[in-house]
């Protein structure tokens, strides 16, 4: 009993180790510098879309257009270029990025639609700018030096992408346990009406929410545009089941309330060592998508029923 | 702190709806050290008047004034600033937070910018152990009791250092024992100097706690007076306009043989080895304190969380009541706890409500039968005085009292031979608490036999023909009539001996 | 519900809601029909094309196909299970099965065969929802998923050729000048209409989504009514991927891309609420074809693919904002 408890709250470590055994029994060498750099290279961009969606999601909010803003934000950095210069232009993408939050935000806070059908909606609005900005055809960059730059790898390991991606989730998990602020996005998440009687603003936090997922995006976008030298409109459309399937499996709850970063980091990491095993065993793309596929209802479904649920009618009205 | 004098005083409030004048002319005047108790029926207007108070509406007239100067508050953070605190009816806290964190929301204390977690435990422990509650201010909010969460709630409130406290309906989810805790707690507020504003339903409470007693009705001010001097009835005659002199008739009804019998019910948590019989004619009480386990009891014998062990039987047959549906099947009918919550379906009109758990046989193909669905609900509606009568309205428009009869309308049409009702009268005013009670007596002294739960003594006392007390899980012999006593009653509930 | 209209309805019970929820309702319901009427006026006028036969028998063929997703999609919404998202899977699964199996057990099977198994995909996700009580975003997201990559394994990745062209010949054949395929959609239609609005079953599904709670202690089966929603869903896009099928005689496993959006927008543009409990098939449809007209009026002007999905997208988030405003208004 007392073991099951301990294994449910550190599931995510748990299924993380087993991941990484089988990966390594399975895959020859998988276990090497290269290999894992590698692994979370590919990881990164999955895992900084995942640490604005697991802000969201604590909040009670989703945001499904985050593929389309990772697109749109990869093009306005690529196709700024020539006039604005590199780093401006990948400014230029970051803004791309978070304005796009802030019209999913306002869409939520100000128009009150429902965030599902509200992203659903700018999903495919955003996902058409993409191929209306671009003609449907893939943008190449104008310095193809930059791309080799940014996949180097530092201390061994790290790229630029990952090192990001690691520090900016260290930061979130601070964020999230220790200030005011983060406290107070789990109390909009887990009863926001209780949450405005003591003074904090909900639809400030979400709206701010947003804007925090879409500049996440925006960058995971950006730095993937930059290291492919090319914006495509394309780019971004199968990723929204693996970073929801990232942040569920690091037990962040799709109800609101509940939720950590370092939760979603082993989420994130889960996903990019089974992506990685699977693409050095040749597995085709179909068949890593049922597998990402079969981990997200899994862990869905093992949270509903293994979860130390509140007495009966202990449990608190959480309205909405 | 002030001690004493004047520290809210209301002139003239109104407040006007789009077509709707929710309150006219409203004066109000709290005091230190004073408990003021706003008592009135459901849509008197006590809800608003809060609201306004507490910031969350601006009165269309009518000024406020804390300490003597006039304030205007247009959000919650300004009555909070000016130290007014609500304890709301409906929980205000965050259940994935902890104790602590939920006592300080919106005002955590902070170190260097991160939240100061060792002050913010420390105090929180402290208020606690003042108020007297046994609660560790790690633990998550969401484990704890409704009646754990409600001193958590008065904690917040409390250790804010109000200058006025408004409470409104405190009690509703709590025993008679925790309100006698509560109103130990409400004394050292008002010993510390503290403006209590009280509302509730409840009128023996208002008498035992309050100092002063305003009575609203209609969005008016009826009257405002000591508390020393007024009675329960004479309060009653102000809230309807009328005098009420018995408030809980029993209907006399012959009793006959056993209907539902229930042996060594349990589920493994919220109660065990529960036996009673309920006979045709007869009115079964259910009481105990929030959390003993009667909820938990009635949602098994009507199978939304089947019992694991013992067994069902209706009129001497066992019945596997394994769904609401066979639950419906063996003849079992029950209208649930909250109405709001799990009572009545908003969007659909009163002829849907009514007709639900009968639709199959309405329907002749899959199609169901519009005239035989109307013919049910006119006849309902007109024999429970459903008002307005028009089935065809949606339900959420109508009042809380008119709500619950439809409810109960809704499974007379199932034939049912036991009806069990979870508090049917909780939040409903005075006047419809009345037709409620008489349309149980009129089932019973049609041969039904009823369970039904109930918080409140006088109700219990009142209309019931036995009564069983359930505490921790388990459920004592029953109480006969002829025995009754408040006493007795809450010595069972309570496990303490009866003094 | 806003504090006010709470308070409101708590204080007075008025008459006066009455009146405001059926103006607000006449409103939307009389937009829909002034916007489609205008939609045809303005196409009429811009385009010579457009009120012609050929160009509406046209527009409800591409229609028939996406309505037989929207009338199951409608349960899903009204049932208050927000959307499925596994739609394009299941529709690849109608298309790829009932075009892959004919030469193994011939056309008629194989058509049936295929709409079964998406059905049966409906039925895992309604379990997840309704017995498992996933969100069902996320369980549709999932075993859309997997079903698409099961499919897609199953004929190794490739685009599905038919075999069979008499079947090809059937479903593009005509009734009375109306194509089969459209009045198979109307079928569907009516009996969904029928179900939804007639049936004991529907009651149960509008009972289900505006209380659960209220609606499982008044004795409705809500787990089975919510995962029938999606057993519902899962049939129909199965059959509107079997007929897509067969009438294209090619499937790839990409056949039902965008179908999932299509269909909520047209159910979300008809008034259905996302919230459940309210909502009907004729409304639905209504959006439907106000959607379809539009993005036909569009191709005839030329409008460019990616600006009709930024007006499909801003069409979403209009209806569904105003839907807020207008219940906000209505106090319901």
């Amino acid at each position: 009993m007392n073991l099951g408890a301990t294994i449910v709250r550190f599931r995510v470590a748990v299924i993380l180790g087993l991941t990484l055994l089988c990966a390594s029994l399975l895959v020859p060498g998988f276990l090497g510098a290269t290999t894992l750099s590698l692994g979370l290279d590919r990881g990164a961009t999955v895992g900084l879309i995942a640490i604005g969606m697991t802000v969201l999601l604590i909040a009670r909010q989703i945001d499904l257009s985050v593929g389309s803003t990772f697109a749109l934000a990869g093009i306005v950095a690529v196709m700024l270029q020539p006039s604005l210069g590199i780093w401006p232009a990948a400014m230029a993408g970051l803004i791309a990025g978070a304005a796009a939050g802030a019209i999913n935000g306002l869409l939520v806070v100000t128009f009150k639609v429902n965030p599902l059908v509200a992203t659903l909606a700018t999903m495919l609005i955003f996902r058409s700018a993409a191929h209306w900005l671009t003609d449907s055809q893939p943008v190449p960059g104008t310095d193809i030096m930059l791309s080799v730059s940014l996949s180097k790898i530092h201390l061994g390991i790290f790229t630029l992408r990952s090192a990001l991606f690691i520090g900016a989730v260290l930061l979130l998990h601070v964020w999230l346990t220790r200030t005011v602020a983060g406290r107070n996005l789990f109390a909009v998440g887990s009863n926001a009406e209780a949450a405005k009687a003591s003074g904090i603003s909900p639809g400030r936090t979400v709206f701010l929410g947003f804007i925090f997922a879409g500049l996440f995006a925006g960058l995971a976008g950006v730095l993937q545009s930059l290291t492919t030298n090319t914006g495509s409109p394309v780019f971004g459309s199968e990723l929204l089941v693996a970073v929801i399937a990232a942040v569920v499996v690091g037990g962040t709850r799709i109800e609101g309330g509940r939720g950590s970063a370092l939760g979603t980091l082993g989420g994130v990491l889960t996903i990019a060592s089974l992506t990685t095993a699977m693409e050095f065993q040749s597995v085709p793309a179909y068949v890593q998508q049922v597998v990402a596929g079969c981990i997200l209802i899994l862990l869905v479904v093992l949270d509903r029923t293994v979860r130390p649920g509140p007495r009966s009618h202990a449990a608190t009205g959480g309205t909405h | 702190m002030a001690a004493s004098g004047s520290a809210l005083r209301m002139r003239g409030i109104s407040k006007t709806f789009p077509g709707v004048k929710a309150l006219s002319d409203v004066s109000l005047c709290a005091e230190y050290g004073r408990v003021h108790a706003i008592v009135g029926e459901n849509g008197a207007g006590k809800s608003t008047l809060m609201k306004i108070l507490s910031g969350a509406y601006p009165p269309s007239a009518g000024t406020t004034e804390v300490d003597g100067a006039e304030v205007r508050m247009r959000k919650p953070a300004d009555a909070q600033k000016l130290g007014i605190r609500m304890v709301h009816q409906e929980l205000n806290l965050v259940p994935d937070l902890s104790v602590a964190e939920n006592v300080y929301l919106g005002r955590m204390p902070r170190r260097r910018g991160f939240v100061d977690r060792a002050a913010m435990l420390r105090d929180t422990k402290a208020v606690l152990e003042e108020l007297g509650a046994a609660i560790d201010p790690k633990v998550r909010l969401g484990e704890l009791s409704i009646s754990q969460q409600q001193l958590v709630e008065i904690a917040k409130a409390y250790s804010a250092g109000p200058r006025i406290i408004v409470l409104d309906e405190p009690t509703s989810s709590l025993s008679e024992h925790e309100t006698a805790a509560l109103f130990r707690i409400l004394r050292t507020m008002k010993a510390a100097g503290i403006a209590i504003i009280y509302i509730s339903h409840r009128l023996k409470e208002v008498l035992e706690i309050a100092d002063d007693v305003t009575v609203l009705r209609d969005g008016r001010l009826i009257d405002t007076r000591p508390a020393a001097g007024i009675t329960a009835a004479e309060m009653i005659r102000l809230m309807v306009g009328r005098e009420v002199t018995n408030v809980f008739p029993k209907t006399p009804s012959e009793i006959g043989t056993p209907v539902l019998k229930v042996v060594g019910l349990g589920d493994g948590r919220d109660f065990q080895d529960i036996s009673f019989e309920v006979r045709a004619g007869e009115i079964l009480g259910l009481t105990g304190l929030v959390g003993a386990g009667r909820t938990e009891l009635a949602r098994a014998i009507f199978g939304l969380t089947p019992a694991s062990e013992g067994r069902i039987e209706i009129n001497g047959m066992a019945a596997a009541i394994t769904s609401p549906a066979a639950a419906v099947k063996a003849g079992i009918a029950y209208v649930p706890e909250d109405r709001k919550d799990s009572g009545i379906i908003p969007s659909m009109s009163v002829r849907e409500n009514i007709s639900l758990p009968v639709l199959r046989r309405l329907s002749r193909l899959g199609r169901v039968s519009m005239s035989a669905d109307r013919r049910l609900a006119t006849k309902y509606t007109r024999d429970f005085a459903i008002a307005p009568p028009d089935p065809e309205r949606r339900i959420e428009q109508l009042s809380g009292g008119n709500q619950q009869k439809a409810v109960i309308a809704r499974w007379l049409s199932t034939s049912p031979s036991v009806l069990i009702l979870d508090e049917p009268t909780r939040g409903v005013d005075v006047g419809a608490k009345a037709e409620i009670h008489r349309i149980i007596g009129e089932l019973v002294a049609g041969g039904m036999a009823v369970v039904m739960i109930s918080s409140e003594l006088p109700e219990v006392l009142g209309v019931c023909d036995r009564v069983v007390v359930m505490r921790d899980g388990r459920a004592s012999p029953p109480v006969a009539r002829a025995e009754f006593s408040e006493e007795r009653i809450m010595a069972l509930a309570t496990g303490e001996a009866a003094a | 519900m806003t504090d006010a209209s709470a308070a409101l309805s708590e204080e007075t019970g008025s008459t006066r809601f009455r009146k405001d929820g059926r103006w607000a309702a006449l409103l939307s319901r009389a937009g829909l029909s002034i916007a489609i009427l205008a939609v045809i006026a303005y196409g009429s006028a811009v385009s010579p094309v457009f009120f012609t036969t050929g160009n509406l028998v046209n527009v409800m063929t591409s229609m028939a196909i996406i309505g037989i997703v929207v009338v199951g999609m409608t349960f899903v919404l009204v049932v208050g299970g927000l959307a499925d998202l596994s739609v394009p899977a299941t529709i690849a699964c109608g298309a790829i099965l009932s075009l892959a199996l004919q030469p193994m057990i011939g056309p008629v099977p194989a058509f049936v065969a295929a709409i079964g198994l998406a059905g049966l995909c409906g039925l895992v996700s309604g379990v997840l929802v309704g017995y498992v009580g996933i969100n069902p975003i996320i369980a549709t997201l999932g075993i859309g998923t997997i079903v698409l990559g099961i499919v897609q394994a199953s004929v190794g990745g490739v685009i599905v050729y038919g075999t069979n062209p008499e079947t090809a010949m059937l479903v593009k054949s005509r009734l009375f000048g109306i194509p089969t395929i459209v009045l198979i959609f109307l079928a569907v239609a009516l009996a969904g209409n029928f179900l939804l609005a007639r049936s004991w079953w529907g009651r149960w599904t509008f009972a289900t989504g505006g209380n659960p709670k209220a609606a499982e202690a008044a004795a409705v089966p809500v787990r089975a009514v919510k995962a029938g929603a999606f057993v519902i869903t899962g049939l129909c896009s199965g059959l509107s991927g079997a007929l897509l099928g067969l009438t294209l005689q090619s499937a790839r496993p990409l056949v039902g891309t965008g179908y999932e959006f299509s269909a909520i927008t047209a159910v979300v543009v008809g008034g259905v609420s996302i919230m459940g409990g309210a909502g009907s098939v004729p409304r639905a449809v209504a959006g439907l074809v106000f959607v379809q007209l539009l993005t036909n009026v569009m191709v005839l002007q030329g409008v460019r693919t990616p600006v009709q999905g930024l007006v499909l997208g801003l069409l979403i988030a209009g209806a569904v904002a105003l839907d807020v405003a207008l219940r906000r208004r209505g106090g319901a």
